[in-house]
């Protein structure tokens, strides 16, 4: 049984060598390429100096380079962390800086970006090309050289699971981005547990379409790894074609997907897919944000045959809940559940007198403890203090558990249902208001195609309701119209006082609505 | 007055560019690779083309062949006026 990630690599290069392990962009490694390229890699980086816990950026699109990289660094003992490649520099300046990175494998073409002053910790750059064009400084490596380095064996380690195996960047809600430290055990424990419940074999082919700095893609790798299958990367400019998605989808015979749900929504609206070409398709999981009902319903009868899982989890844990979508129970639900705790991951709610509450109805916000639980923030004691908290419900021993700010509700089945953020139920005019809500009335309109709701800081009246909404056929909708809507489903002091029409509305890095950048906008508007 | 659609495409990447510190940007430039399209978000592009040029694109046309490029889109632009205005839309 694998205790640290790089063992489900040699592993699986033992047992099937010549399978395919990845595909990106039409190139293909097969167990023992994979295996014996990311020994050369560790080889390598240990011969610059790279030692046991220093922190190794990874910064290229996609390519089947980048799992070269992942497991090169694991097996040299280092802390791998995936950078966007689509991210402003200052941005990955800043995370290089934050956490003292040691090492940067990346493009030519991106470290000509970078500025080397900015970045001193960095003693060693590793590019993914053969030849270091004008880059000719004693610090860069060119991928020519991993060739030179021993192939069939990896560094002597002393790594234990407890060790940090990555560290992903989230963006903070207070601006600046915060390293969660995740070990090999965090990694192990959801990877496992997916293994079991998704029963995925030799035979599966994964797709990647996560950002490689988004959790989601821990499972596309080490799950597809782990089982000797082949993962098969979406490249960035496939991922924002619907048509060429979907195709993607049907040539490379995928049968596990993962992405969150505005993904799987742009694949369904515009990607013409066909169902009879998704044959292959066996099981459908979704993450990062609340999927729209109207739109799970339409999924759910274009692909009977596959099925479907809302997984929730914040980064700090990887996944904690998962449900699995009944399609009889489908047709009269309103909010699909986050369901129940994964295996060897235990969760709770606690309500506003630090009860555990247990029966249905109850609310609390959620707590999740276990192996699953991230050790904290790189270089940030204050904030690891914060949201890790000690066990007050179990005082024998020392253990931590993670405050997730999310509250939950038990429903009629002992599934948890997802309510909101706890910082997303506002106040105004002395009412308690969840953005949710004003979202889903919104969206329950048939000509809205996304729509978000924005609390905006008021002295007066506590916070002023904004929608941003994207019609599926611009200039088709009014605001007049959404307000009438909306005021025949949810309470007045609810109906958003503004309503913008936009032709889309932004994304995050990782796909999600990004609701801060929606609402900085609004709070201070261009002059 | 700027009649040649590569001016008026180039100004409306631009505007949206800006945002990603983005002064520059060359007919070959891939729009992809310099995270253009992902802040834009291809549907606001391809409302303004239709909006400017008065021509309906269908989602399988969406393609990355069609948008990598300002030329790319030129291209694609000339072809579409190209059509003849006879022929039905199918809607989906």
């Amino acid at each position: 049984m694998a205790y640290i990630l790089q063992q489900f690599l040699t592993n699986s290069a033992k047992q099937n060598p010549d399978k395919p392990a990845v595909w990106a962009r039409g190139r293909t490694l097969t167990y023992r390429e994979l295996n014996e390229r990311s020994n050369q890699v560790a080889n390598l980086l240990r011969s610059r100096g790279v030692e046991k816990g220093d922190r190794v950026g990874i910064y290229f699109s996609k390519a089947v380079e980048s799992l070269c990289a992942m497991f090169g660094v694991l097996k040299a003992g280092g802390v791998y962390v995936p950078l966007d490649p689509l991210a402003p520099v200052e941005r990955i300046s800043y995370i290089i800086s934050n956490c003292e990175m040691k090492g940067l494998i990346t493009s030519g073409e991106k470290l000509r970006g970078l500025d080397a002053g900015k970045i001193p910790s960095v003693k060693l750059f590793l590019i993914t090309e053969d030849k270091a064009n004008g880059l000719d400084r004693p610090e860069v490596a060119s991928w020519s050289e991993v060739d030179s380095f021993p192939k069939d064996s990896s560094p002597e380690l002393q790594t234990t699971t407890t060790d940090l195996a990555y560290i992903l960047y989230t963006s903070g809600s207070t601006g600046r981005p915060k390293g969660v430290m995740l070990t090999h055990q965090n990694a192990l424990t959801f990877v496992e547990w997916c293994a079991e419940e998704f029963q995925v074999t030799s035979e599966d082919h994964l797709s990647n379409h996560a950002p490689l700095h988004f959790d989601l893609s821990v499972f596309d790798v080490y799950n597809a790894i782990k089982a000797g299958a082949t993962v098969h990367m979406v490249p960035e400019e496939v991922a924002k074609f619907p048509a060429s998605l979907a195709k993607f989808i049907e040539e490379q015979g995928i049968t596990i997907w993962y992405s969150v749900p505005s993904a799987l929504v742009f694949l369904l609206l515009h990607g013409n897919m066909k169902a009879e070409k998704l044959a292959k398709m066996r099981v459908l999981l979704f993450a990062g944000e609340v999927f729209p009902m109207k739109y799970l319903k339409q999924l759910a009868d274009f692909l009977p045959n596959v099925a479907l899982y809302n997984l929730y989890g914040p980064t700090e844990t990887n996944v904690c809940t998962y449900y699995l979508v009944d399609r009889e129970r489908l047709k009269t639900q309103e909010k699909l559940p986050i369901g129940r705790a994964c295996a060897n991951t235990e969760v709770f709610a606690v309500n506003d007198q630090d009860q555990i509450v247990r029966a249905q109805g109850e609310t609390g916000e959620l707590y999740v403890r276990g192996p699953a639980v991230t050790p904290g923030y790189w270089a940030d004691t204050e904030k690891t203090h914060k949201m890790c908290v000690p066990n007050r419900f179990q005082p024998h021993f020392e253990e931590k558990m993670y405050k997730t700010g999310d509250l939950v509700m038990f429903d009629e089945y002992g599934d948890y249902l997802f309510l909101g953020r706890r910082d997303s139920q506002i106040k105004s005019r002395g009412y308690r208001i969840e953005l949710g809500e004003i979202e889903s009335a919104l969206l329950s309109h048939p000509g809205v195609r996304e729509a978000a709701a924005l609390a905006i800081p008021d002295e007066e009246i506590g916070a002023r309701i904004r929608a941003v909404v994207a019609p599926h056929e611009p200039g088709s909708l009014t605001v007049v119209d959404l307000q009438k809507h909306c005021a025949a489903r949810i309470p007045s002091y609810m109906i958003p006082e503004m309503i913008e029409l936009r032709d889309a509305l932004p994304k995050t890095s990782t796909g999600k609505i990004d609701r801060v950048s929606l609402t900085n906008a609004a709070v201070a508007p261009a002059a | 007055m700027a009649n040649d659609p590569k001016v008026q495409i180039r100004q409306f990447v631009m505007e949206n560019a800006q945002g990603r510190g983005i002064t520059e940007l060359g007919d070959n430039d891939s729009l992809i690779d310099s995270g253009i399209v992902d802040s834009l978000g291809i549907f606001r592009l391809v409302s303004f083309l239709e909006e400017t040029f008065g021509v309906k694109i269908g989602d399988e046309e969406i393609v990355n062949e069609n948008f990598q490029t300002i030329s790319d889109i030129e291209r694609f632009l000339a072809q579409k006026q190209g059509q003849t205005t006879g022929q039905a839309r199918a809607t989906a």
